[in-house]
């Protein structure tokens, strides 16, 4: 049984503690890999810099706001690589500006959500995104 | 004939000359004579371009050579010329060839016409449009930079602001899941109380940011059916509470020029306020209507709830300015800030009456001029 796992692209170290314990309250046992940076992204995705490419995620929740390579452009070079061509993203942002909903559905995104404040409501999105991504909705066949 | 000829030419109050077929003058009326400080005298007999005569004007010469010789006359021929009696001039000139009526022999009517004063105020006139233009076009490109800067000053409030608040939030209530048992009733308190402002101020931020975006965004102007628009949103608001006993009513065939989808958000924030503000009661009428206010067409909407006091009104319109406590009708403040954000786009005003307990009164007028 293959393991499902999410992958988390979250540059803030805050953001990053909350969004664990929010997985940890959903009780629901995935395993979440952090990179912290577009680049950390991109290496565990096509492996790099001395790194095997990691599991295939489920699905991949993509914050836009990155140092180095940021979030658009990862979702660019995912879409663009035949490996992860089909890859569920989420982009996961605290923007509700149009134009970064439009640039990233027009680069591919599957989903975009926007980040609450309230932690109970984060709660609440995380697990229904697992719920979603890793139980009702249907991968893209493994293409390795 | 030729006497009522002669009068004529005496009469007309612009300068007429007459020239023999070699460009001699045979005669200049009063008019001539009195603009070019001559005497008929001095000039009678001698050909027109004379040097150093009156109109000792080179591109006149050429003109007139061409019509001595055959050519065509001409209507309207401007030119500029530094005159030593008069100083600079601008006249335009008419020229033909004639028959005299005596013995058929050609001759040529130079009809002359002053309009160094005309042209000066055209030219003025186009300096000030011009000017104006410049003005207009640093002003546009002014106003389309503070635009730009604000669009990213709000791309980074949304993004940038949140994310401490998230924080702020989520390690609070971190807290009290996870240190709940050894927290007395004071420490959760507190604790919910940060997390009760964190919370408010990202729906202050949310405001701010749909305020800003309503300010700068495009206006596609047509005409609009405002009592189609009100009955949209009136809908919607019975769909979020079916159980309101709720009267709405909607005068029929309300129109106006403007922007639809910021139209339907002066509907939806003052909607959604007189169906807030009736909660209390059981039941409840909203009218939305047409008015007359300083013989111009106002649109109002009424309800009879629980209104507001009049000596409070000129806070009505400000942003996060409330007349009621956030416990008896819940709200950041920003519905009606924005309402008058978007009338005033719009050319028009927007003002209210209430009374306590009796109900509210909320008017704007469309005037289709003045946008912005």
């Amino acid at each position: 049984m293959t393991r499902k796992v999410i992958l988390l692209v979250e540059d803030n170290p805050d953001d990053e503690e909350l969004a664990l314990l929010a997985f940890k309250r959903s009780n629901l046992a995935n395993e979440v890999v952090i990179a912290r940076d577009g680049v950390e992204a991109l290496d565990y995705l096509f492996g790099g810099n001395g790194r095997v490419a990691g599991i295939v995620p489920q699905v991949v929740l993509l914050d836009l706001k990155l140092p180095r390579v940021d979030g658009l452009e990862v979702l660019r070079r995912v879409r663009a690589d035949e490996r992860t061509h089909r890859l569920p993203v989420v982009i996961l942002t605290s923007s509700k500006e149009d134009e970064d909903l439009m640039r990233g559905y027009d680069l591919g995104a599957n989903s975009y959500v926007r980040k609450p404040v309230d932690f109970d409501r984060f709660v609440e999105a995380v697990r229904h995104l697992q719920m979603y991504w890793l139980v009702l909705n249907e991968p893209p066949p493994q293409t390795r | 004939m030729r006497e009522f000829a002669a009068s004529i030419v005496e009469t007309v109050r612009h300068p007429l000359l007459v020239l023999d077929s070699s460009l001699r003058v045979c005669s200049a009326n009063s008019a001539f004579q009195s603009m070019f400080t001559v005497r008929g005298e001095q000039v009678s007999g001698h050909p027109v371009i004379a040097p150093g005569g009156p109109l000792d004007i080179p591109e006149l010469r050429d003109r007139l050579a061409q019509l001595a010789d055959g050519g065509d006359g001409f209507n309207g021929f401007e030119v500029t010329h530094h005159f030593s009696s008069t100083g600079p001039k601008t006249l335009l000139l008419n020229a033909r060839r004639v028959l005299n009526e005596d013995d058929r022999s050609p001759m040529i009517l130079l009809a002359i016409e002053d309009v160094t004063d005309a042209k000066r105020a055209e030219d003025a006139l186009k300096g000030l449009n011009e000017e104006l233009e410049s003005r207009v076009r640093q002003r546009t490109a002014q106003l389309e930079a503070a635009n730009k800067e604000m669009e990213a000053f709000c791309y980074s409030v949304s993004h940038d602001l949140r994310a401490p608040l998230r924080a702020i939030d989520g390690f609070a209530q971190e807290l009290l899941n996870g240190y709940g048992e050894t927290l007395d009733g004071t420490a959760r308190h507190y604790l919910a109380r940060m997390r009760a402002n964190s919370q408010r101020m990202a729906e202050l931020i949310d405001d701010l940011l749909l305020l800003s975006r309503l300010s700068r965004a495009e206006m596609t102007v047509r005409p609009v059916d405002l009592t189609a628009l009100a009955e949209e949103v009136a809908a919607e608001l019975r769909q979020g509470e079916p159980d309101r006993e709720l009267v709405f009513s909607a005068q029929q065939g309300m129109t106006a020029s403007g922007d639809a989808r910021l139209l339907r958000v002066v509907f939806e924030n003052i909607l959604r306020n007189a169906w807030k503000f009736t909660s209390k009661k059981p039941q409840a009428i909203v009218e939305i209507g047409r008015t007359e206010s300083d013989r111009r067409a106002a649109f109002f909407v009424r309800d009879d709830g629980a209104g507001f006091d009049m000596r409070y009104v000129g806070n009505l319109f400000g942003a996060f300015q409330r007349l009621h406590h956030e416990k008896d009708f819940p709200g950041t403040g920003i519905g009606l800030a924005i309402v008058q954000r978007i009338v005033h786009r719009h050319g028009g005003r927007v003002w209210a009456e209430g009374e306590v307990g009796r109900g509210a009164t909320f008017y704007f007028t469309l005037p289709g001029e003045g946008m912005a």
